[in-house]
């Protein structure tokens, strides 16, 4: 089993950086990879079980199941349902801690999945340093570090 | 029960913060309340159960307990067992973790206790700022002089 695991911190208080991502419909309005989103069945994003179905930029389509969310402890797990990237089990969960030490938070994505051995390198790569690490780029521009 | 919560970002890779943290005897070495530190009956200071015996800087001393330590995890756990200061059923937790944007640390230390009512906040500020506050200064500093 192929694991990711990136992390950051960002400067601002993780109430204000958990408002900004604890919407499971709301990526396109932080992360530069998501064109649009929608949930399916027209259920609430914060009901568990519901599917988010987004399309990237690049034209590819996701669709991803809300497996857990907490306001308390500030994270989200998901899975992926279907998705042209040729991964199985695929679930993720995004993290905040806040920084105590100063107004900041810290950022944990994490992502365990099965795939075809000579591509686990390649989709580690790609998720971790591109998907995960770029929605974390945008977090931090728009924290202002 | 009081539960107090602190976490710091320092700018080293854990593997050097976690170095400095591992040893139970060696808080010494880095923090400014603790004079000196012995482990007893001459036990390792990674063996789980050892006890070390802080003699602090105000010369009072106190005695606390390894209850789990991981490498892999980069975390402890212990407790106090003997001290002049009115806590009662502390437990801390120290965990570290490696930020990867930039190879820095994310380190998190909390702990609950009991005390008296008219203890409770005198204790947490105490333990919050004089220990916990201060030990992320020490070893901040402690490993800018390494380096």
């Amino acid at each position: 089993m192929a694991r990711v695991y990136v992390s950051t911190v960002v400067n601002g208080r993780s109430d204000r950086v958990w408002a900004r991502v604890r919407d499971f419909n709301g990526l396109p309005n932080w992360h530069p990879a998501i064109a649009e989103s929608r949930i399916e069945g027209g259920e609430p994003a914060d009901k568990i079980g519901c599917v988010r179905d987004f399309r990237l930029r690049n034209g590819d389509r996701i669709r991803e199941k809300l497996l857990g969310l907490s306001d308390y402890d500030m994270f989200c797990t998901y899975s992926i349902l279907e998705s042209p990237m040729g991964v199985e089990n695929y679930v993720a969960t995004l993290r905040l801690t806040p920084v105590t030490d100063g107004d900041q938070t810290f950022l944990e994505w994490t992502a365990e999945f099965d795939c075809a051995p000579d591509r686990e390198a390649e989709l580690v790569g790609n998720i971790g340093g591109g998907v995960f690490q770029g929605g974390f780029d945008a977090l931090k521009r728009s924290f202002g570090g | 029960m009081p539960h107090i919560v602190k976490s710091t970002i320092l700018s080293a890779p854990s593997n050097a913060v976690w170095a400095v943290l591992r040893d139970f005897n060696g808080h010494d070495r880095w923090h400014p309340a603790v004079a000196a530190s012995t482990i007893e009956r001459a036990q390792t200071s990674d063996k789980i159960g050892c006890v070390r015996r802080f003699k602090l800087r105000d010369g009072s001393e106190l005695r606390e307990q390894l209850l789990a330590l991981s490498d892999l995890e980069q975390t402890f756990s212990y407790c106090l067992l003997d001290t002049p200061i009115p806590m009662f059923n502390y437990v801390a937790h120290v965990r570290l973790l490696p930020v990867t944007d930039g190879d820095r640390t994310f380190w998190h230390w909390e702990s609950r206790f009991t005390a008296r009512p008219e203890d409770s906040k005198r204790l947490t500020e105490m333990v919050s700022e004089q220990i916990y506050q201060a030990g992320f200064e020490a070893v901040r500093k402690h490993l800018s002089e390494a380096v």
